[in-house]
């Protein structure tokens, strides 16, 4: 793990919802698993005050790509930065996604800023069903940045603009019908709402998986007992003893945790 | 490695320099010291220790605000027998003075931890007592009462040890050159100010508090004036060791506190930003005095010149 500041390469919108961002650092980018995460000085005159976390997106040799979403003041910007221009960078922190699914097949159920790392797992590792839950199509990712991808892509939109219409759900739960569930296993990330849907259909089919959980972080190190999330071993900080935590870990909805 | 002598003394213990770390900010996990050596810490203070398990608050805990951040994280901490157990050996191998920060619902508790930590000696060096937790309900006390409880835990744990013992207060008490002069009488040996100022932030979609315990404590340097202004008032008016605390971000803050007076500095919301904080505000203090031509860092503390003042 390391703290470095870093120069910014290129910092592009991707599409209406997405922006890309890139930077080199040697020791950060070794050892990156997918799942794991980067906590970001925006600004060195604490404007934002904390660090933002960000998922890797792609790491290509001492190469580091974040994707990104304007979501707040801080991501508006990191949106302003150019190439030349510096963050201080501290990572991989967390755990990541597990790798070895096999002999089962991998299901990524992905939403909003949750599609970065199960993109990233798509490069890694093969994935059988691919699902990506959009507002509309204005947000579905151009095919350069989902081409790695192995098994099938599937969109849903809430307005049915692109793919299935509705929730990313209703993908699911098609997909489920096809399959057994001791032969796949889930790995999602995005709103907790969405997450929350997921391990729901999963749960009732007995069948396995992770979630990236999305809490807000302070120090990213396990210090502050802020991004606490529920589980069946008391309360624990997601930034180190996650953000990827196995359903059957969890305790208790994922919406709202007391 | 400095030609600075930072070198500072309170109450018989002796400190490598004065900086600490605000109690519930600071790692002892591998994460942590993959940026800090503890060792070139002054001292360290733990989180606070209870006297039995405490899981905190619902979620969400924590929010950010301008210059500083809310937090209700609610005392979340596995209680004495772990922290005696788990925690006692491992800071025994630092070779760095041990702080150990304690609050209780009752004089009991308090009484409970200090026979309790008084038995651990060769490690534990001082206590500090959370008198001043925004987060944790009082069972609705009044003031009074609230004053009654504070004085009577701080008297409680003189006679439970010899150990130097630093009262945590908060400016929500009162008037605190008051409180702190009621402490130190009943025999508290120093003060550690402040603790974090109770305050509320509204989501404005949802309209409710953006912390689930609807109020927290703000830290960071939104509240550095108010915590330069009190350890200022209650050096001057007591002239006891006081560890400073609020807002601490870079070596120009601490020094702040230095020139009023402050003889420990305790470093918190910072090292959620910047891991390595404590180190570099170290590098930076001793920068400040080979610029000021200050070989000792007493020539610093306290030097703050009222003839000085700009005033038309
Ligand atoms: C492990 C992890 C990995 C992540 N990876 C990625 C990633 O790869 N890509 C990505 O884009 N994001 C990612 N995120 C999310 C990202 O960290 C957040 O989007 C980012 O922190 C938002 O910062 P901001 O300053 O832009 O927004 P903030 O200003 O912090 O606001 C966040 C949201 O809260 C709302 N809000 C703030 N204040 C109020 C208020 N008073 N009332 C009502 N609403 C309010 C804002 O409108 C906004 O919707 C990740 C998060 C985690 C935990
Ligand atoms: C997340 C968090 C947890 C804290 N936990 C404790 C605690 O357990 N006991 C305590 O006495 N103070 C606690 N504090 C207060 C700090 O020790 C410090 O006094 C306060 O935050 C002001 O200093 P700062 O602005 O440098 O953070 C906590 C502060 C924060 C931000
Ligand atoms: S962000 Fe501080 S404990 Fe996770």
């Amino acid at each position: 793990m390391a703290d470095e500041v870093v120069k910014i390469l290129d910092n592009r919108k991707v599409n209406e919802k997405y922006y890309k961002l890139s930077f080199c650092s040697h020791e950060i980018a070794r050892g990156a698993q997918p799942g794991q995460f980067l906590h970001i000085q925006i600004n060195p005159t604490l404007d934002p005050f904390w660090r933002r976390p960000f998922s890797f997106y792609r790491v290509d040799g001492d190469e580091i790509e974040i994707l990104y979403e304007i979501l707040g003041h801080g991501t508006a910007m990191l949106a302003q930065k150019q190439a030349g221009e510096v963050l201080k960078v501290m990572g991989p922190l967390g755990k990541p996604f597990r790798k070895a699914v096999k002999p089962k097949k991998r299901i990524c159920v992905a939403g909003g800023v949750g599609l970065p790392p199960l993109l990233y797992l798509a490069e890694c590792e093969d994935v059988d069903f691919f699902l990506i839950g959009a507002k509309s199509r204005s947000e579905v990712m151009p095919d350069s940045e989902l081409e790695h991808i192995k098994g099938t892509v599937m969109y849903s939109t809430n307005d049915g603009s692109y793919g299935v219409k509705g929730y990313v759900t209703v993908l699911l739960e098609q997909i489920l019908k096809e399959e057994r569930p001791e032969d796949v296993f889930i790995q999602t990330c995005g709103p907790m709402v969405m997450m929350q849907a997921v391990r729901d259909l999963a749960e009732a089919r007995y069948i396995k998986g992770e979630a990236s959980v999305d809490e807000t972080m302070a120090c990213g190190l396990g210090v502050c007992l802020g991004c606490m999330v529920k589980t069946h071993a008391g309360w624990l900080p997601s930034c180190t003893e996650g953000p990827v935590f196995d359903f059957s870990q969890l305790q208790g909805s994922l919406i709202c945790q007391t | 490695m400095s030609d600075v002598n930072l070198t500072t003394k309170i109450k018989g213990l002796t400190f490598r320099n004065p900086i600490t770390v605000g109690s519930g900010t600071f790692g002892t996990k591998q994460d942590f010291l993959d940026y800090v050596d503890y060792e070139r810490l002054g001292a360290m203070t733990t989180k606070t220790i209870t006297r039995h398990p405490r899981t905190g608050n619902p979620m969400p805990r924590i929010c950010e605000t301008s210059a500083g951040m809310l937090n209700a994280i609610g005392l979340q901490n596995r209680g004495l027998e772990e922290f005696l157990k788990n925690k006692i050996p491992l800071f025994a191998k630092i070779k760095t003075p041990l702080i150990v920060n304690i609050a209780g619902e009752a004089a009991g508790d308090f009484q409970h931890l200090a026979e309790a930590l008084h038995k651990e000696k060769d490690v534990v060096k001082a206590l500090e007592l959370n008198l001043s937790c925004p987060n944790v309900e009082e069972g609705g006390a009044g003031f009074m009462r609230k004053r009654e409880r504070i004085l009577e835990a701080v008297k409680v744990v003189r006679d439970a040890t010899d150990l130097p013992i630093f009262a945590k207060l908060s400016p929500e008490l009162g008037d605190v050159v008051e409180i702190a002069r009621d402490v130190i009488d009943v025999g508290a040996d120093g003060l550690t100010l402040i603790n974090t100022l109770k305050g509320m932030a509204v989501d404005t979609e949802r309209r409710c508090s953006r912390i689930a315990n609807i109020t927290g404590g703000l830290s960071g340097p939104a509240i550095k004036p108010v915590a330069v202004r009190y350890v200022y008032e209650v050096k001057q008016a007591l002239g006891v060791p006081v560890i400073a605390s609020g807002g601490i971000m870079t070596a120009q803050d601490a020094i702040e506190f230095l020139i009023v007076g402050a003889d420990l500095l305790a470093v918190g919301t910072a090292n959620f930003i910047n891991p390595r904080a404590t180190m570099e505000i170290l590098d930076g203090i001793s920068q400040y005095c080979r610029d000021h031509d200050i070989t000792h860092i007493d020539e610093l503390r306290g030097s703050f010149h009222h003839e000085n003042q700009i005033s038309g």
